[in-house]
């Protein structure tokens, strides 16, 4: 009766986990549009790894082939040799996605600021998934784009912005 | 001091388990190249299953899928295709042992020695040097199957080996890197992709231009009525799969065998004009579409690595060496370009 329920609380332990997964996974706006089918497609092909307490996740200018996804823990994302942090990242969140479609230097460092759990989403595994399952590829593909697009649309505003007032100050000083 | 002796019992420790792992993978080594067979066949079939995969299948099903399809495949090629060989093998057998092919052996080494002056004093002994490299080669292939036992342990094991690691390959790839630290996970992951790209497409490229070469060989050497066809034939597409060697190995068999079995001259020619048509066709339609883009390296290193290989691991290491060779080039060129982009950023 023991075994039975000690059975019982590990398949409910694992069910309860891969639930919590999924939900994480949901809430990430790359993955919004899958459903729950595709969202397990690609839990199988996600690495999970365990970081300790201020532990290097990537160093800045390291290459970098792809994005984490926090499902528990903080992340501090630093730049620079005095390390300036730009933010703190918590569960759900994610970064590094830029490597995803490009094989850059990256361009800031994550540390693990206290022990965290984190997804690993590569290059590979994307090449792989739009390979055997193009239609839950394409959906994250088009996700990603969406979101490059959006970032860039944000840029060129913010960078005419900056043109105007340059452009002011210049009449300014002559 | 302590720091010296510290280290030297970590040389001497490391020293001993590379002496272990050597002795481990000379006394294992049947099971060991089982084992590469059969990971090599599930390489090569990957790409099928995960297509069926794609087409909506689960890995099991679409695994037994494949497995059926090959069962079906090898039933009817030993109902109608091995017993066609074996008949040619006892031909060979008859034809060596009546005389009659060291008869025309000895032919032709008074017809080298007429026509070729510095052989003139030299003992050629062709007949005896021949069939000792059949021996040998008759030798080097059932010494992998070895005893009746042996070969249903291969027959048995090579099926289960494929279809496992058809079925759970991706996840004991997974399991692999999930044991690599955090530190070097990345580039490890980068690195395997990488690998798998660059071999995958030659390795299964190999195959299926070794089974087209194979096929056409056939049809050619029946037309020409060259006896044993199906065997050199299928000997050639084999053959095929070592670069360099290969094709003009089996091209050198057929025109012997019709040598051997008082061929005229013009039938050696026209075996000799069929081989030539099929490598022309083989590197202008086959090669470019089927292994283009895998491995690009100079012919040079592919040579020396195909004679590396053959030294160490004979044939079936004549045909891994050039993908051995291509996962060499791709973690020099990543290490090299890791430690550039290394110095780049800590020097700017």
């Amino acid at each position: 009766m023991k075994e039975d329920s000690l059975w019982t609380n590990i398949f409910r332990k694992q069910s309860a986990e891969k639930t919590d997964t999924l939900k994480v996974l949901k809430n990430i706006p790359l993955f919004r549009d899958l459903s729950r089918k595709e969202l397990r497609q690609l839990e199988r092909i996600l690495h999970q790894r365990t970081y300790k307490q201020n532990e290097v996740i990537f160093n800045e200018g390291q290459p970098g082939v792809g994005m984490y996804i926090i499902d528990s823990g903080e992340v501090r994302i630093t730049i620079g040799p005095e390390q300036k942090v730009l933010a703190v990242l918590t569960k759900g969140d994610f970064f590094g996605e830029m490597a995803l479609l490009l094989e850059a230097p990256r361009t800031a460092s994550a540390i693990a600021s206290k022990p965290s759990k984190l997804y690993g989403f590569f290059q590979p595994d994307l090449f792989s998934i739009l390979k055997t399952f193009p239609r839950t590829g394409n959906k994250i593909l088009l996700r990603l784009s969406q979101m490059i697009a959006e970032r860039l649309r944000h840029s060129n505003l913010e960078n005419q912005e900056l043109r105007k007032k340059l452009a002011s100050l210049t009449k300014r000083e002559q | 001091m302590d720091v010296t002796v510290n280290r030297f019992l970590k040389i001497l420790l490391a020293l001993l388990f590379f002496a272990a792992l050597i002795w481990l993978t000379v006394k294992l080594s049947n099971i060991i190249t089982i084992f590469i067979i059969g990971a090599l066949l599930a390489y090569i079939l990957d790409p099928i299953t995960s297509f069926l995969e794609y087409k909506g299948m689960t890995r099991m099903q679409a695994t037994s899928v494949v497995f059926l399809f090959l069962a079906l495949f090898l039933f009817l090629f030993s109902y109608f295709v091995v017993p066609l060989i074996v008949d040619q093998v006892k031909v060979i057998q008859h034809t060596f042992s009546s005389g009659q092919g060291t008869e025309s052996l000895k032919r032709m080494e008074q017809s080298l020695k007429e026509s070729i002056p510095m052989l003139k004093n030299v003992n050629l002994d062709i007949s005896a040097r021949l069939h000792k490299a059949i021996n040998h080669l008759s030798n080097s292939v059932f010494s992998l199957v070895g005893s009746l036992i042996s070969l249903i342990t291969t027959l048995v094991v090579i099926p289960f080996v494929v279809f496992f690691l058809l079925k759970d390959g991706r996840n004991i790839i997974k399991g692999m890197v999930s044991i690599i630290p955090n530190r070097h996970f990345e580039i490890a992951l980068n690195l395997l992709y990488k690998t798998d790209q660059q071999i995958g497409g030659y390795l299964r490229g190999q195959f299926f231009d070794a089974a087209i070469i194979g096929f056409l060989s056939v049809i050619a050497l029946w037309i020409l009525h060259v006896p044993y066809f199906l065997l050199i034939g299928t000997f050639a597409g084999l053959a095929n799969m070592v670069p360099f060697v290969g094709p003009l190995t089996g091209a050198i068999v057929a025109i012997l065998v019709v040598f051997l079995s008082n061929g005229t001259a013009n039938q050696m020619i026209m075996v000799a004009v069929a081989f030539g048509i099929i490598q022309l066709l083989d590197n202008v339609l086959v090669q470019p579409l089927v292994v283009a883009g895998s491995v690009q390296m100079h012919p040079l290193i592919v040579l020396f690595a195909v004679i590396i290989g053959g030294q160490f691991g004979g044939i079936l290491g004549m045909f891994l060496a050039v993908p051995a060779a291509a996962v060499l080039k791709v973690l020099i060129v990543e290490m090299y370009q890791m430690y550039q982009s290394f110095n780049l950023t800590s020097q700017s």
